[in-house]
């Protein structure tokens, strides 16, 4: 086989080259992908049968688990020859990252919350500083893109909100300071099926407005159509087969 | 450094369970301080009963012996000193002063010590300090007694109060001197040394209460009124033949040897000269265990406390999985983890030690003039003692290590756990 040369004027936001991971040595890979480029600004969903290894993958794509082998490139960083502090950097410089549910830290304010990426990144708290003016007044304008704007809302300890406003929460906390890249791993499965979609139509207004580019894991099939790729995590991975 | 602000935080969140571990290590620090600094008193009070003395004659038996019932008036002499070795002693060339001691009689449980006028001037105790009357004046009469703070207390004595010695040491004696009674002339401050349990008079009451008692029983008609006593005394009648014991104050302490020789081979009768700081090391040795026990104890419950916050620590970290987790997806490494952790121990130990030392110090500010008038202990309110600040610097050293051990494990889970939230 030839090489095909590259034509793409932009690299890719996300690249993967022969990744192989395993939690441990004596085990066998939990993930096999052999290649998967994802464009800058892309919007994807990622759907596998559970234990399929989707939440491994954000893991690796988020620099919290060390490559085992093969090559993962995001924004032209080397996550595999990084040393884990430099992917910690790097995570908490560029990257937003949404839980399935339990999102808050409960002894922290609403803003206290929303602001917490700032703490570990300086890059973000300058960004959020230039957009906002100070942190607090940009975790407020992020807050009221979300639909969260109640000042009352905002005094309450945050243990007291319901689950779809603690999940937004989650979303304002992901894009403060304007990271690049945006993951969600199941967002919205503790929300009922007529907020999912609000939910998602949120997040994608905040990801085009900034330019993010949002891996989203669901298994929720209905929203399937309003991501521009889908990837079945099935098909990818060659260690499931 | 945003993880500490975020430790607080959380401890803030958690106050009721902070505090309580907080009070466990302040009052065990408090304990494990306070038992050193008694400690480190109760030593120094017990080898400076005697101070200023530089030695102890008396008939020959062992040095502890001698020590007991000369200092602690515990026990009985085997043998007296008679009062012709006494006199050649008081005259040896090296000798400043001397203290001679009668030991025998007692007033109800209490000893009575015949002396002279030297005992208020030179008994030295606790490093250099003196007698100090609390009231009173020091026996002028022939029955004039002086109290030692502890006989008053018990007893309930106020000056010019009459009181009656007893022949012999038992508690209750038989054979009262109800004839003569003394009247207290003078009630000593506290010392903290047995002086406190002692009855003072001259030598020549002693030999006072005896006469008409030659015979060990009153002899009726024969025994002389106290008035007629009086009279014998201005006599010089009254001069005893013999004394329990001599404490000798020297010009120069380079002679303390070459004295302690020519007391020990007097050649008249057989004589013991002891050191005194040496025999009271020596006792203290014997019965100083109980001191280190105590100061063991005390660093054991130093320990539980600190088991208690390591229990703490542990079990919160489970609850705290989920808050790990996020933190780490906003950035943190593991080593923040270990810092979060770290962080509330040392602060719990930090503040719980200095805590204690403030409680510690409140107590002595409050109760210090108790416990000096109760036991004459004068306990210091000084900065904390190198022995203290050592102890205090491992109390904080193990609460890092605590605090290391319980991070460690954090730093541990958050490594496997990555971005996993369990819950
Ligand atoms: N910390 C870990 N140590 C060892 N194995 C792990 C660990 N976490 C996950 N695994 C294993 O890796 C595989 C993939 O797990 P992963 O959590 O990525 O699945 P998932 O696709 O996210 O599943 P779900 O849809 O249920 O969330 C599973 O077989 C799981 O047992
Ligand atoms: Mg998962």
């Amino acid at each position: 086989m030839t090489a095909v040369p590259v034509t793409s004027p932009a690299p890719a936001a996300i690249a993967i080259r022969d990744l192989r991971f395993r939690w441990r040595a004596d085990l066998p890979p939990v993930l096999v992908i052999d290649a998967l480029d994802i464009q800058p600004g892309e919007r994807i969903f990622i759907e596998g049968p559970s234990g399929s290894g989707k939440t491994t993958l954000l893991g690796l794509l988020s620099g919290v688990l060390p490559v085992s082998d093969g090559a993962l490139t995001v924004l032209d960083q080397p996550l595999n020859r990084l040393s884990a502090v430099e992917r910690d950097h790097f995570r908490a410089d560029h990257v937003g990252y949404v839980f399935q549910m339990f999102n808050l830290i409960p002894y922290l304010s609403m803003l206290d919350n929303v602001t917490l990426p700032c703490r570990f990144s300086r890059r973000r708290r300058a960004r959020a500083l230039a957009r906002g003016g100070s942190l607090n007044a940009e975790a407020v304008r992020l807050l009221a893109h979300l639909d969260l704007d109640d000042p009352g809302l905002r005094a309450r300890p945050v243990t007291e909100l319901s689950v779809g406003q603690q999940q937004r929460v989650a979303a304002a906390r992901a894009l403060i300071g304007a990271p690049e890249i945006l993951i969600a791993d199941e967002p919205t499965s503790a929300l009922d099926a007529d907020r999912r979609a609000g939910f998602v139509e949120l997040l994608f207004r905040e990801c085009r407005e900034a330019g993010l580019t949002l891996v989203f894991v669901s298994h929720d099939a209905s929203l399937e159509g309003l991501f521009d790729r889908t990837l079945r995590l099935a098909e990818l991975n060659r260690a499931a087969a | 450094m945003p993880i500490l602000i975020l430790a607080w935080k959380s401890l803030l969140n958690r106050r009721f369970t902070a505090l309580l571990t907080l009070l466990s290590i302040a009052f065990s620090v408090t304990l494990l301080i306070g038992v050193e600094r008694l400690r480190g008193e109760v030593r120094e009070g017990f080898t400076n009963t005697v101070s200023g003395t530089d030695l102890i004659v008396g008939a020959r038996s062992g040095p502890i012996n001698l020590l007991l019932y000369a200092v602690f008036r515990i026990g009985n002499a085997t043998n007296n000193i008679s009062w012709e070795s006494y006199q050649a002693i008081a005259n040896l060339p090296k000798v400043a002063w001397t203290i001679p001691l009668a030991l025998g009689d007692s007033h109800r449980g209490f000893r009575v010590l015949g002396t002279t006028a030297t005992y208020f001037a030179h008994f030295r105790y606790s490093r250099d300090r003196g007698l100090a009357l609390a009231q009173g004046e020091p026996f002028a009469d022939l029955y004039d007694a002086v109290l030692g703070s502890e006989v008053a207390r018990t007893l309930g004595y106020r000056l010019g109060d009459p009181i009656v010695i007893a022949h012999g040491t038992g508690d209750v004696s038989f054979a009262r001197h109800t004839d003569k009674p003394f009247r207290v002339a003078g009630i000593l401050a506290p010392t903290g040394t047995p002086v406190d349990r002692t009855v003072h008079v001259s030598l020549a009451a002693i030999e006072a209460i005896h006469v008409g008692w030659e015979s060990g029983a009153a002899a009726p008609g024969r025994s002389p009124d106290a008035a007629q006593t009086r009279e014998l005394a201005a006599t010089g009648a009254l001069t005893p033949k013999a004394i329990t014991a001599v404490l000798v104050g020297l010009k120069s302490r380079i002679a303390t040897f070459q004295v302690q020789r020519a007391v020990n081979d007097y050649p008249e009768e057989p004589l013991l000269a002891i050191l005194p700081g040496v025999a009271l090391a020596d006792l203290w040795r014997l019965i100083g265990i109980g001191e280190r026990a105590l100061l063991a104890v005390s660093a054991a419950v130093v320990v539980v406390g600190l088991f208690g916050m390591l229990t703490a620590l542990l079990t919160s970290l489970n609850e705290r999985r989920r808050e790990m987790a996020i933190l780490r997806s906003v950035g943190a490494r593991p080593a923040h983890v270990l810092a979060l952790i770290l962080g509330e121990a040392v602060f719990l130990t930090l503040v719980g030690a200095l805590l204690g030392v403030a409680l510690l110090y409140g107590v002595l500010l409050l109760g210090g003039p108790l416990i000096t008038d109760r036991l004459g202990l004068v306990i210091g309110i000084g900065p904390p003692s190198p022995a203290e600040g050592l102890l205090l610097a491992a109390v904080v050293a193990a609460g890092v290590l605590v605090g290391l051990i319980a991070g460690y494990r954090a730093y541990r889970l958050s490594l496997s756990d990555g971005l996993l939230i369990r819950v």
